[in-house]
């Protein structure tokens, strides 16, 4: 073989190890457990805790297994007398200042500490002394500190430092009196912040919405999708009869590593807020009363029938599943309409024949990572899909050159290659554009936007990055996905790829708008992207339009419809609007006649397709609060009150079942050259015009997560939503 | 030979007279029985009957919602919500005690790390409608009230031991 294997003796059985690895690498590849408190496979070595100290031939002394390299013949005995004594002295150690107080800690039960204690600890304590006690911090509303529990293995403040990029947490003094803390008194402030709860060893660093209402062992822990972003972070709820006590992550090595994002961590306090809908309720002059699920159900049904299709309008929120996307399409079908549209905050719709099949990111997630040169175009990405903007920064600490043009300033926390913002989006990407075709033409498609353009240094500086990449690739967010000339932004994103070679993808709104694309949730395709004969009403058309009848999905007109300016006034102008929705919201006691409760991403089995494409079904979680029901539940019953055909499904499997035996193979292309050309902006590329929706403003649960309100974050972007 | 000897005994009632005996010679015995419920047999301590909670001098209530006893107790019998106390504490806010699915097998009380629960030796209770089985955190805090006394001496005598 070559090189870079090694042979070395783990507890005297022969090993074939990779050259640098550490003794930890190889002992964990093997299954062989050394303790440990501070090594941490994604962060950087620190060997200060000191517990995973091993003994090896021929050293004088035990060696930290987290830091010690391995070496060509190296014998490594992590049970023997001496290993073990070396760990139980440790341990002794690491017990002088821990307070005895698992009982109401937090993390009694799943605490490293502890079960380590019992493993290396000795049953009564030699010491005697005082103990040390430090002062809590207060360290933002998500994450509760105990620190005279810490035993100041610094994950968290190389989680800060390495992960997020922000040093906001740190040591002072040394020996006894170190510490760890803020320096100056202030919150934690970064949209990963709260995975320092997961990495702390001990009950240090803890989960404050979660603080005291439960207990690790009498959880049952079910796995689910995140619906907040484009990503589709795997996560697993803890759930108490029925109820979500906390949300924590599922390791995916593809897509969320170990982390989990802030939103999708604390989002599940939406799902229990003071204003769920808990039955059905039907407008009567100015009131609202509680009526039954049946005389609901009936009322919708004769309003739809009575309203004739093409005066039928659906609205679907992106982040509902797509089983509930493929209901709506065939009930769509059935009523005889193509007024249907989930693209509630997108504003220009001319380019639409240009979209592909679903929007993607143009690579896998993984993939990000490796790229060579990255452009990031009309994004505000740590607030987009802050999973996907930790690959962009671990890409670009391992020297890929990542550029930024944008029409805001957003802060990377990484040293971003070029970052251009200030004027329009579209205009600066023209100058891209000119500045990578060089000599030569831009493609016809974006020649009249490029017309007289003359590319800046800097703008030339970004296309030679791509052009020059070994693997180049440009990611398009929500900012473009909104503006209000996302046509020309996109076909300006897709020929600058096109002329550089660079791999191009978007990311989409909420978890499943890839979904909603598949279904036919679209006024122009139906299901699996075919073209529709006669296009009907866009987003903005069918609020703009007042139709006699109007079905919204999950969405709150004033927080969700920014496709138009004062949807919801619009929207109370129709005859009829049956809200299926989580929620009592004020917006749609204002502007709707009927709402039926429908379960929140927790309370649904379903399928979310995320941006690079990966189907990923889940089941309900937890208990339906109040009377509310899965939204494809309702939606069958729906369709068989109409009489339509094909709505008799036992589970939601057999209607993704159907749905993705339709579909086939899913066609993942960015070309963007259906023909159609982008002209001249009018004025609609102005950075003004952007609507940039806070992190956690995004949808309905996440609104009403009341931690994650009052986040430093929220208060600043508080009221910033156009 | 057995045959005659059997005839014997039946004819002079011989077995008859052997059962009497053991009622006259008990004529002679001090009586076991007792009186209840004027009188009452001797208790250890260690009795265990219905549960109490305890509150410390000062008033405060022990438990700080552990949950030790609810995992431990094998019959299912206690069910524990937690949240932060008014004073920033772990604390209950709910404790119930389902009497019917209780073994009163002690463990809530062994694994309890304040001695909060406790079993008393009050064993004479009863309840006349449905839903009285179910002890609840006001209930158990009010016996331990009343009673707090008697299971102070109690834990006092059984110290030594432990």
């Amino acid at each position: 073989m070559s090189d870079d294997i090694v042979n070395i003796e783990v507890d005297g059985k022969p090993v074939e190890a990779k050259k640098g690895q550490m003794i930890i690498e190889v002992t964990d590849n093997i299954g062989t457990y050394v303790p440990r408190f501070c090594y941490h496979e994604k962060l950087s070595i620190a060997a200060n805790c000191r517990m995973c100290l091993v003994e090896v031939e021929k050293a004088p002394k035990p060696m930290p297994a987290c830091a010690t390299p391995i070496m060509e013949g190296m014998k490594v005995f992590t049970r023997s007398p001496a290993a073990i004594a070396a760990q139980k002295a440790t341990m002794e150690f690491l017990l002088i200042n821990h307070p005895l107080d698992c009982p109401i800690c937090d993390q009694g039960g799943e605490c490293e500490l502890q079960d380590q204690a019992l493993g290396y600890g000795r049953d009564v304590s030699r010491y005697q002394e005082r103990k040390r006690v430090v002062k809590d911090k207060d360290i933002g509303p998500l994450v509760s500190t105990d620190m005279t529990r810490c035993i100041h293995c610094t994950r968290c403040v190389r989680f800060g430092d390495e992960v997020t990029g922000l040093q906001q947490l740190g040591t002072t003094e040394r020996g006894e009196n170190m510490k760890i803390g803020t320096y100056v008194e202030a919150s934690i402030d970064h949209e990963l912040s709260a995975n320092i709860i997961d990495l702390c060893p001990v009950g240090a660093l803890n989960n404050k919405p979660y603080r005291y209402s439960a207990r690790a062992w009498e959880m049952m822990q079910r796995s689910t999708i995140s619906p907040h972003d484009c990503v589709g972070s795997n996560m697993n709820a803890h759930v108490l009869r029925g109820t979500i006590k906390r949300v924590v992550p599922r390791e995916n090595e593809l897509i969320n590593e170990a982390w989990l994002s802030d939103r999708d961590r604390f989002s599940y306090e939406g799902i229990y807020s003071s204003d769920r809908l808990l039955r059905p309720r039907l407008k009567s002059g100015d009131d609202w009363e509680e009526v039954s699920w049946e005389e609901a159900l009936n009322r919708l049904a004769d309003e739809l029938k009575s309203a004739g299709g093409d005066n039928t309008g659906i609205l679907a929120a992106p982040g509902s599943t797509t089983e509930e996307f493929h209901l709506l399409s065939k009930l769509a079908e059935h009523i005889g309409t193509a007024n249907v549209d989930h693209r509630i905050r997108q504003r220009d719709f001319s380019g639409q024949d240009n979209d592909p099949m679903m929007p993607w990111l143009g690579c896998s997630i993984e993939e990000v990572e490796s790229a060579d040169a990255i452009l990031i175009a009309g994004a505000n990405l740590r607030k987009e899909a802050p999973i996907i903007a930790h690959r962009v920064r671990k890409a670009a600490l391992a020297g890929s050159k990542v550029s930024v043009v944008n029409s805001g300033e957003h802060d990377f926390l990484f040293d971003v290659f070029e970052h251009i913002h200030g004027l329009g989006l579209a205009s600066q990407l023209a100058g891209v554009a000119v500045a990578a075709a060089g000599s030569g033409q831009v493609p016809d498609s974006i020649a009249k936007l490029c017309e007289g353009v003359e590319p800046t240094a800097a703008q030339k500086r970004v296309a030679d990055s791509l052009a020059n990449a070994e693997r180049a690739h440009i990611i398009s967010g929500l900012i473009a996905c909104r503006h209000q000339a996302s046509s020309a932004v996109m076909a300006l994103v897709a020929a600058i790829g096109r002329m550089t070679g660079a791999t191009f993808g978007s990311l989409s709104e909420a978890g499943n708008s890839a979904g909603a694309h598949l279904a036919g949730i679209l006024p122009h395709r139906a299901t699996a992207g075919e073209l529709r004969k006669e296009s009907g009403l866009n987003a903005a058309e069918i609020v703009d339009a007042s139709l006699t009848t109007v079905l919204l999905f999950g969405i709150e007109p004033d927080g969700d419809l920014t496709c138009t300016p004062n949807a919801e006034d619009k929207l109370s102008k129709s005859k009829f609007v049956a809200a299926f929705t989580p929620y009592a919201s004020e917006s749609l006691k204002r502007s709707a006649n009927l709402m039926l409760p429908i379960g929140t991403f927790a309370e649904t089995s379903g399928t979310y397709v995320n941006c690079e494409g990966r189907k990923q079904s889940f089941v309900g979680v937890a208990n339906p609060v109040g009377e509310s029901r899965p939204g494809w539940k309702v939606l069958r019953v729906v369709g068989n009150l109409l009489d339509a055909d094909g709505f008799d499904y036992v589970n939601s499997e057999e209607i993704r079942d159907e749905l993705f035996g339709q579909i086939g193979e899913i066609h993942k292309d960015n070309s963007y050259d259906g023909g159609k050309i982008a002209t001249n902006l009018n004025g609609a590329d102005e950075p003004a015009n952007e609507i940039d929706v806070p992190i956690y403003q995004v949808d309905a649960v996440v609104r009403r997560a009341t931690a994650l309100q009052l986040t430093p974050e929220a208060k600043r972007t508080s009221g910033r939503q156009s | 030979m057995n045959r005659i000897r059997g005839y014997i005994k039946t004819f002079v009632l011989w077995e008859l007279w052997q059962g009497l005996s053991v009622t006259f010679f008990n004529f002679f015995k001090p009586a076991v029985t007792i009186y209840y419920p004027e009188e009452k047999t001797p208790q250890s301590p260690r009795f265990r009957g219905l549960h109490a909670q305890r509150r410390y001098a000062n008033g405060e209530e022990r438990c700080i919602a552990c949950k030790l006893c609810e995992a431990v107790c094998p019959a299912l019998a206690i069910t524990i919500e937690s949240d932060v106390g008014e004073d920033g504490t772990r604390r209950t806010t709910r404790y119930d005690i389902d009497l019917f699915k209780c073994i009163y097998c002690g463990f809530c009380e062994e694994a309890c790390p304040v001695d909060a629960i406790v079993e008393t030796r009050i064993h004479e209770y009863h309840m006349e409608a449905t839903g009285e089985n179910i002890l609840t955190k006001d209930k158990l805090l009010a016996i331990g009230d009343k009673y707090d006394a008697m299971i102070s001496a109690d834990k006092a005598a059984d110290a030594k031991y432990r």
